[in-house]
C-alpha cells in the first residue's frame, strides 16, 4: 500500500522528471513528507512565482516538463502568473497545487482557492483529483497534455486527503488521448504553395518560436538557406536562424529592425513559421504586410486567421511539415530573388547605431554577449533591457535567449535562471533584468546563494520603470507619472547581504574607446568567475529603446530615433 | 469549462447552453450572437482544446429561439432556504 503522496512521486519519475520547484504549506505538506528517497530533487525557491518561473526557465532551456508545487491558497493564487506565462509562451509546465481536503472544498475553508476555476482558462488541461485511484491516470494525462502538440502548461489540484490516503500501486500509466474528428495527417499542399512561391516578386519568411518548439531548427535552416529569401524572427524566434546567413535581417516587430520591418511591409508572400503573429509582430493588423499572401505553417489551428485569413495553411508539426515542404521544393524551378534580397538587406536600412556607439547600455551588452561562450544563455527580464538584449543577440543557439515575451512578466529573469542554471550547470547563464523587474523577485538571490549557482546577472539600472517611462516621454507629453524609482536601494549592498559578489559599473565606463583595460577586466572576470556575480550597470535615466513601432502605427512607420 | 471561458473572454452573451451525453463523451450545444469572424475564431479556439473532438457551426432552429423567448419572461429570484439537518453535516464531513 501507498500513499497518494509516494504515488504522485513514482508517477512524476515515470514521466522523467527529476527536478521540482516549490515553496512547501499545510495542504501540500504530505507530498513534501514524501520527497526524501523519491528520486525527485526538490528546489525551494523563496516565492511560489519564483518557482513556477524556476520550472519555466527548465522548460524553456530544455524542452522538457517543467514542474512547479505549491500549497493550496495563497501558494496557488502565486503561480498564477507563471501558468499565464507558460500559455502565452507554449511553455510545458505542470504545476501541482496542494487542496484542502475533499471534504472542505467549497466551504471558504483556510487557505481554499478554486484554483482549478482561476486557472481555466490559463491551462491547457486541469483536473480537481477526487479519489486516490485517479492519480496515475491524472499525472498521465497532465504530462501527455503538456508536451503534446502546442506544449503549455497543465494544472492538477490534489485534495491534501487523497495525498494522505493509501491504496495498492499497480504502476504508472500510460495515457491513450481519443482520436480528433478532423485529426490526419499533415497535408502541405505544395503545388499551390509552389506556385505562390513561383509568383512572388518580394518573398519573406517570418520565423517564431514553433521551429525550436517542434525540434526543427536544422530542418527549417536548410530550407531557408534553399530559398535564399530575406528572413527575420520574433523574439522567441531569435537564435532559430543562423546569425551569420546572408538573408537573415534580425528581430521583426514593435523593436525589431528597420530592415525586418520594412520587408515585413513591402512583401508580397509571407511564409510565416511557428508564429502567432500578435500585436507586437504586426503593428497596426489593418495595415500589416498590406499586399502579402500569408502561408501559415502552425501546429495550433486557433493560432491562425487571427490577424487576417491566410491564403494557405498548414497544419502540422514543423518536424514534419518543413521536410515535407523542402523535399518537393527541390523539383521545381523557383525564381531567383537576389535582386529583392539586396533591397531588403541593403545598406540604407542597416542599422542606424549598429556599433551601439550612441549608445552606452547597448555598447555593454555588446562587450558582454562578444564574451560568453556560444552556448550560452542569456535570460531577459521585461523592459527596455530586455529589447536592448534582444536588439544585440548575435548568438545562432536555438535555446540561447529566453525570455517573458507574450505575457511579458516583470520578475521572471532571475528565477527562471536559476531554472536553466540547474538545467545547464555547464553552460554560462547571463540574467539581465532592469531594476524595476529585478525588484519583484529579489528574493530569488537567496535561492542562488543557497544552491551557488554560477548565473551571472546584470541589472540595467535607470532608476526607472524605463518601458513605461519611455512610452510617458513619446506619447504622454514626458508626464513621468510613478515611473520614478530614483529612491533604489543600494543594489550592490543588496547583493551582499544576500551573500553574492556585486559591483557597480558606471555607464562612462562604455563611452571610453577603445574600452580600457580596467572595464575590460571588469567584464572578463564578471563572466568567467565560478561564483554567482552581479553587476549593476549604472544606464543613463531617459536612454530610449529604437527603433520603435508606436502603438497602433504600421510597420513602416517606426520611429528610428527621437525627433 | 473551457468552451464557455472561450466565448466569455470576448464578451459574448450565452443565453443559452445545454450539456448532453452523447455515446462515451458528451454533446455541448450554446446559442450565441456572432459575427462570422467570431465564429471561425471560436471553432478554432474549440477545437483546440484538448478534450474537444469536434466542434460545427449552425444557424439556431425554431425550437431553440423559442425555449430562449419562454426563459426571458421567467425571472428566477434568488430565494432563502433551509438545508436539512443531513445535508448541512453532509457539508461538513
Amino acid at each position: 500500500m501507498l500513499r497518494g503522496a509516494d504515488i504522485v512521486l513514482r508517477c512524476l519519475r515515470a514521466e522523467g522528471v527529476d527536478l521540482v520547484f516549490g515553496y512547501p504549506g499545510g495542504a501540500i505538506m504530505p507530498l513534501y513528507d514524501a520527497l526524501e528517497g523519491s528520486g525527485v530533487r526538490h528546489i525551494l525557491t523563496r516565492h511560489e512565482q519564483g518557482a513556477v518561473f524556476a520550472a519555466e526557465g527548465y522548460a524553456r532551456a530544455t524542452g522538457k516538463v517543467g514542474v512547479a508545487m505549491a500549497t493550496s491558497g495563497p501558494g496557488a493564487t502565486n503561480l498564477v502568473t507563471g501558468i499565464a506565462d507558460a500559455k502565452m509562451d507554449s511553455v510545458p509546465l505542470v504545476c501541482i497545487t496542494g487542496q484542502v481536503r475533499s471534504s472542505l472544498i467549497g466551504t471558504d475553508a483556510f487557505q481554499e482557492t478554486d484554483v482549478f476555476g482561476l486557472t481555466l482558462s490559463l491551462t491547457k488541461w486541469s483536473r480537481l483529483v477526487r479519489s486516490i485511484e485517479e492519480i496515475p491516470e491524472v499525472i498521465a494525462q497532465a504530462f501527455h497534455w503538456a508536451r503534446s502538440g502546442r506544449p503549455g502548461p497543465v494544472m492538477i489540484d490534489l485534495p491534501v486527503d487523497l495525498l494522505k490516503a493509501t491504496m495498492e500501486f499497480k504502476g504508472p500509466v500510460k495515457f491513450h488521448p481519443h482520436p480528433k474528428a478532423a485529426d490526419a495527417k499533415a497535408e502541405v499542399f505544395t503545388d499551390t504553395l509552389i506556385a505562390l512561391l513561383q509568383q512572388a516578386k518580394k518573398p519573406v519568411a517570418l520565423v517564431g518560436a514553433g521551429a525550436k518548439l517542434s525540434g526543427a531548427v536544422s530542418e527549417l535552416r536548410s530550407l531557408l538557406d534553399c530559398l535564399q529569401i530575406p528572413t527575420f524572427a520574433t523574439v522567441h524566434g531569435l537564435g532559430a536562424v543562423k546569425q551569420e546567413a546572408p538573408y537573415y535581417l534580425g528581430m521583426v516587430g514593435m523593436h525589431g529592425t528597420r530592415a525586418a520591418n520594412m520587408a515585413l511591409h513591402e512583401t508580397d508572400l509571407l511564409l510565416v513559421f511557428g508564429a502567432r503573429l500578435d500585436d507586437r509582430v504586426t503593428g497596426d493588423p489593418t495595415r500589416f504586410a498590406p499586399d502579402a499572401r500569408i502561408v501559415h505553417f502552425e501546429i495550433d489551428p486557433s493560432q491562425l486567421d487571427r490577424v487576417r485569413p491566410c491564403e494557405l495553411a498548414v497544419i502540422g508539426d514543423l518536424a514534419e511539415t518543413i521536410p515535407a515542404f523542402h523535399e518537393e521544393l527541390s523539383r521545381a524551378p523557383l525564381p531567383k530573388w537576389d535582386a529583392w534580397r539586396a533591397i531588403a538587406g541593403g545598406q540604407d536600412r542597416a542599422e542606424l547605431d549598429a556599433a551601439g556607439l550612441a549608445q552606452p547600455t547597448k555598447r555593454f551588452l555588446d562587450e558582454l554577449f562578444r564574451r560568453l561562450p556560444a552556448d550560452s544563455v542569456i535570460v531577459a527580464d521585461v523592459g527596455q533591457h530586455q529589447m536592448w538584449a534582444a536588439q544585440r543577440y548575435r548568438s545562432s543557439t536555438p535555446r540561447g535567449f529566453i525570455t517573458s515575451g507574450g505575457l511579458g512578466a516583470m520578475g521572471f529573469a532571475l528565477p527562471a535562471a536559476v531554472g536553466v542554471q540547474l538545467a545547464k550547470p555547464e553552460t554560462t547563464v547571463l540574467c539581465v533584468s532592469g531594476d524595476g523587474g529585478f525588484q519583484m523577485n529579489i528574493q530569488e538571490l537567496a535561492t542562488v546563494h543557497r544552491l551557488g549557482l554560477a548565473i551571472k546577472i546584470v541589472i540595467v539600472d535607470n532608476k526607472y520603470l524605463g518601458m513605461v517611462r519611455q512610452w510617458q516621454q513619446l506619447f504622454y507629453k514626458r508626464n513621468y507619472a510613478e515611473t520614478d524609482l530614483s529612491d533604489n536601494p543600494d543594489f550592490v549592498e543588496i547583493g551582499k547581504a544576500y551573500k553574492i559578489h556585486a559591483q557597480p559599473l558606471a555607464e562612462e565606463a562604455l563611452t571610453e574607446f577603445p574600452l580600457s583595460a580596467e572595464t575590460a577586466d571588469v567584464l572578463d572576470r564578471f563572466l568567467k568567475s565560478s561564483e554567482p556575480e552581479l553587476l549593476v550597470f549604472e544606464c543613463a535615466p531617459e536612454a530610449n529603446v529604437f527603433p520603435m513601432v508606436p502603438a497602433g502605427a504600421a510597420l513602416s512607420e517606426m520611429m528610428l530615433e527621437e525627433d | 469549462m473551457r468552451i464557455l471561458t472561450a466565448a466569455s473572454r470576448r464578451g459574448i452573451e450565452l443565453p443559452y447552453v445545454q450539456a448532453e451525453p452523447a455515446e462515451q463523451s458528451h454533446q455541448v450545444t450554446l446559442l450565441l450572437e456572432v459575427n462570422a469572424k467570431q465564429v471561425g475564431q471560436l471553432s478554432r479556439d474549440w477545437y483546440a482544446i484538448v478534450d474537444v473532438t469536434d466542434v460545427r457551426s449552425a444557424m439556431p432552429t425554431q425550437d431553440m429561439l423559442e425555449l430562449i423567448d419562454g426563459w426571458a419572461a421567467t425571472p428566477h429570484p434568488p430565494t432563502s432556504a433551509v438545508s436539512s439537518g443531513d445535508s448541512a453535516r453532509a457539508a461538513m464531513a
